[in-house]
């Protein structure tokens, strides 16, 4: 029983990873652990947790509906480990989400609160009632081991056929509506995938993927507990699969030339290149290989079918839930490993639930050993003798623990590894000065610079030898060291003062040396204060008293500084236009017309001058 | 109804606008983040100005429409059209699921990334104050009346007369007029809007029609599936009591 235990520990190291991941979500919010933003606000927790959750617990209700409508009896013992399959999937749709949603807490708001103009409602509330039809379904199950439970047991069973059809009816509704919910969307889903019909198709594909899901789940735990899989049976849900993918491919390409979007088939775009993909292993693929009756009488055979079949599926979701979003994606989304650990550790959840049902209760024919039930205990002391008698076996729950609280710790320490609460600042990104003899220093490409004249700076060093006071300090990978060695005030925070404007050519047309004394290392303190030559800067008679021009940045300098005041002065000076920006800003704009100016009107008005780019040597 | 004209030929890109409504809703400084739209909407600027080549400038923000997706998609109501028009925001109803952001054809609704408790954040017309009588915070800065405030007929009106006056500096539409059933910002302009959405253009039919016909069917659905299903298991069950009587070949194949 190595398999399971060993199974079962990666799904708890998973779950443990997972525990990390959540405390920061809940600790931080979704900016701190997702890719999500406002132009993606939906991503793997939408398209993979609940919209391909929902459809990849179709199994459930497809089941029933062959077993308990249909009367085919020989699939009866894979309804129950079905039903197991659709409850915990819901279930674990409905914990995903709380991850997903901002508010989880309100979640219930649904019930209260009822637009029943939203898809999304109706999905709520579809998926409420399915999962308490899926668990008064599966409630029998564990019912059976108890005796004291005999009755209620009796009335469900007896209750069986009407909850039976109310799942199917409530299935057909959220599995279709899942497809509705996009349907608002036009302007923003491809147009390869938008289409009225959505509902029609995520239904059938649902009942695809359900029969697919069933056939996964049977031959996987048929190999983890070394049971006999039950190919035979499989082989008929699969013949029955392939007619549900042909009739899906056929309505998805029917729908295309209805719509007349079968010129979209041929571009280049990598949608179509996705939407190709999708279609070959949601559809193409396992409907050829069903039609191979050696692949359907095979385990293997029927496994890859059900493999590429639910991928395939899984993708659609995916990719309608937000991938193939037009100019969504300006900036790719790929969710953060944060989120796929999310995603991973709900999955292994479910999956652990599922294997402590199966090995307590009848959800096989034949019940499978729980491999913990009996551990061997053996002291290493004889009691009597104190003699050694070798190491006992680690109990398996001693090794989830431990596995649990290792990944734990692992996924903290990974965490921990980013500032979280300032996640999402991005650098900008630094440009190397461009230009020969003079340099055009532009480091965050905002196309506001300085310039940099190379023999200015050589003369004023002393000329001679002089480049090595600049080039080659011997500084640690020196190559030419920066502005900031010699100008060390100024990367100092949010300076008032526009420094770059007072010694550019076309600005101030300052040179150095006239606010900066001589032999002195150049900074603040040491320069010129602004009213040295500035004289009309505070007036005579101004009541307040200006000591530094610090503002929040150097964009914002000159307008919050200057506005500040001159808000706080209209009012004791009666000039309701001191604050206005029209104040400075003469006339409307539409009456300086750009095009008309003549070009040194423009030189005054244009802020902006960007050089050339000039290639590196 | 109520409604604001922006006229982007008259912006001088102040950004006064910003600041007013930033200082009306008390919401804090807004730092890029890694979320960002670069469009400067975000959480914190319910309004931004947009720069585009040659010194034109466009002001953006909820444009309120009269037949709202967002609304239309909120699962709980959170989100509502007031009488005066204005879709305005309950935050202690929201659940987070960002459905009115996927929904927006405009893309406008921005959301606390950032934050434990976080909410869905956008104009809201300063619906209180409008429902007062006064004008929204963005409106009554503007220095230029670039951006003016009134009833949506007269400032239709008004925007045509605009255009008519002036037909070689304005494109000849206004936008919000009739897209996706018409909206209470309008626009009108020398330059294109139309980097405003998503890339496609806008129809007239308003949005919450495309999901009204599905949502009619689902009661259909659900009584039309429920006793279909009940059907052919009566059927199915009959004809294998009658087998069984008859012995019959074996049934079963055909209904696979």
């Amino acid at each position: 029983m190595n398999r399971v235990r060993n199974f079962k520990l990666i799904l708890w190291m998973i779950i443990g990873l997972g525990a990390a991941v959540a405390t920061a979500r809940f600790m931080f919010g979704l900016g701190a652990v997702t890719n999500l933003s406002d132009r993606v606000p939906w991503g793997l927790w939408i398209g993979f947790d609940v919209m391909s959750g929902v459809a990849l617990a179709s199994g459930g209700f497809v089941l029933t509906a062959t077993v308990y409508i249909f009367k085919l009896d020989r699939f009866h013992s894979i309804v129950r480990p079905a039903i197991l399959t659709a409850l915990l999937g819901y279930i674990a749709v409905a914990v995903g989400l709380l991850f997903d949603l901002g508010l989880p807490w309100n979640i219930w708001h649904m019930m209260i609160y009822w637009n029943l103009h939203s898809p999304l409602f109706e999905v709520g509330w579809c998926v409420m009632l399915y999962l308490t039809v899926l668990l008064l379904e599966f409630f029998p199950v564990p019912a059976e081991k108890y005796g004291f439970l005999s009755k209620i047991r009796g009335f469900l069973t007896k209750l069986r056929l009407p909850l039976v059809i109310a799942g199917i009816a409530l299935s057909t509704l959220h599995q279709s509506s899942l497809g509705s919910l996009f349907l608002i969307m036009p302007y923003n889903v491809h147009p390869l995938w938008y289409s009225p019909i959505m509902p029609v198709t995520f239904f059938i594909s649902a009942i695809g993927l359900g029969l697919m899901m069933v056939t996964f789940e049977s031959l996987f735990t048929g190999w983890l507990y070394r049971r006999e899989q039950e190919v035979d049976l499989l082989e008929r849900l699969g013949a029955a699969a392939r007619w549900v993918f042909l009739l899906y491919l056929a309505i998805r390409l029917g729908d295309l030339a209805v719509r007349d979007q079968l010129g979209h088939l041929s571009g280049g775009e990598w949608q179509v290149k996705m939407f190709w993909f999708e279609l070959v292993i949601v559809a193409i693929i396992p409907t050829v290989l069903l039609f191979i009756r050696a692949v359907r009488r095979s385990a293997a055979g029927l496994m890859t079918v059900a493999i590429t079949g639910v991928t395939g599926i899984v993708l659609n979701r995916i990719n309608v839930g937000g991938l193939v979003h037009i100019n969504r994606g300006e900036t790719l989304y790929l969710p953060a490993w944060t989120e796929i650990v999310i995603t991973l550790a709900v999955i292994a959840g479910a999956a652990l639930v599922f294997l402590f049902m199966a090995e307590r209760f009848k959800v096989w024919e034949i019940q499978p050993v729980d491999p913990d039930a009996d551990p061997i205990k053996m002291p290493e002391f004889h009691p009597v003798d104190s003699s050694w008698l070798g190491k006992p076996e680690i109990v398996a729950r001693t090794k989830y623990s431990l596995g649990f609280i290792i990944a734990a710790a692992v996924g903290f320490a990974l965490l921990s590894g980013e500032p979280l609460e300032s996640r999402g600042v991005d650098p900008v990104p630094a440009q190397q000065a461009r230009g020969g003899d003079t340099l055009w220093i532009d480091g965050n490409l905002d196309g506001y610079g300085v310039e940099f004249l190379h023999v200015r700076h050589w003369y004023r060093s002393g000329s001679g030898e002089s480049c090595v006071e600049c080039h080659h300090m011997n500084l640690p990978l020196d190559r030419n060291s920066g502005c900031y060695h010699c100008h060390s005030d100024m990367y100092l925070p949010a300076d008032a003062f526009r420094h770059d404007w007072h010694s550019s050519p076309t600005g101030g047309k300052l040179a150095c040396h006239e606010c900066h004394q001589k032999g002195v290392v150049r900074a603040v303190e040491s320069a010129k204060k602004c009213d040295e030559c500035h004289n009309d800067l505070i007036p005579s008679e101004a009541s307040i008293e200006v000591e530094q021009y610090m503002a929040v940045s150097y964009a914002d300098a000159m307008h919050h500084l200057c506005i500040d005041c001159h808000t706080k002065e209209a009012v004791p000076r009666e000039n309701p236009d001191l604050p206005r920006c029209t104040t400075c800003h003469k006339g409307q704009r539409d009456i300086i017309d750009a095009t008309v100016l003549d070009s040194d009107r423009r030189n005054l008005t244009g802020k902006r001058t960007l050089l050339p780019p000039i290639h590196q040597e | 109804m109520k409604a604001i004209l922006t006229d982007t030929t008259k912006c001088i890109g102040c950004r006064e606008c910003v600041i007013a409504c930033k200082t009306r809703y008390k919401l804090d400084n807004s730092i890029p983040r890694r979320w960002s739209a670069e469009d400067g909407l975000t959480a914190r600027n319910w309004t931004s100005i947009i720069e585009r080549p040659d010194s034109k400038y466009v002001r953006k923000q909820c444009r309120h429409c009269i037949e709202p997706a967002c609304v239309s998609a909120c699962p709980v109501n959170a989100l509502q059209k007031n009488k005066d028009g204005a879709v305005v925001y309950d935050s202690s109803k929201c659940m987070g699921c960002r459905y009115c952001m996927m929904a927006c054809p405009y893309g406008i609704p921005r959301y606390d990334w950032d934050r434990q408790v976080p909410y869905v954040r956008k104009c809201i017309l300063c619906a209180e104050y409008i429902s007062d009588g006064k004008q929204p915070a963005c409106t009554e800065v503007c220095p230029t009346e670039a951006t003016i405030f009134g009833e949506r007929d007269e400032l239709i009106a008004e925007a045509h007369r605009r255009i008519k006056a002036n037909p070689g500096k304005y494109i000849n539409r206004v936008w919000g007029e009739h897209e996706v059933g018409g909206s209470q910002v309008l626009y009108i302009s020398d330059i294109d809007l139309s980097f405003l959405t998503y890339g496609q253009p806008l129809g007239d039919k308003p949005l919450p029609d495309r999901t009204a016909s599905a949502m009619h069917a689902v009661p259909y659905a659900f009584v039309g599936m429920g006793s279909l299903m009940a059907g052919i298991g009566w059927v199915i069950g009959r004809r294998m009591k009658n087998e069984e009587g008859g012995k019959d070949k074996p049934e079963g194949e055909e209904n696979e």
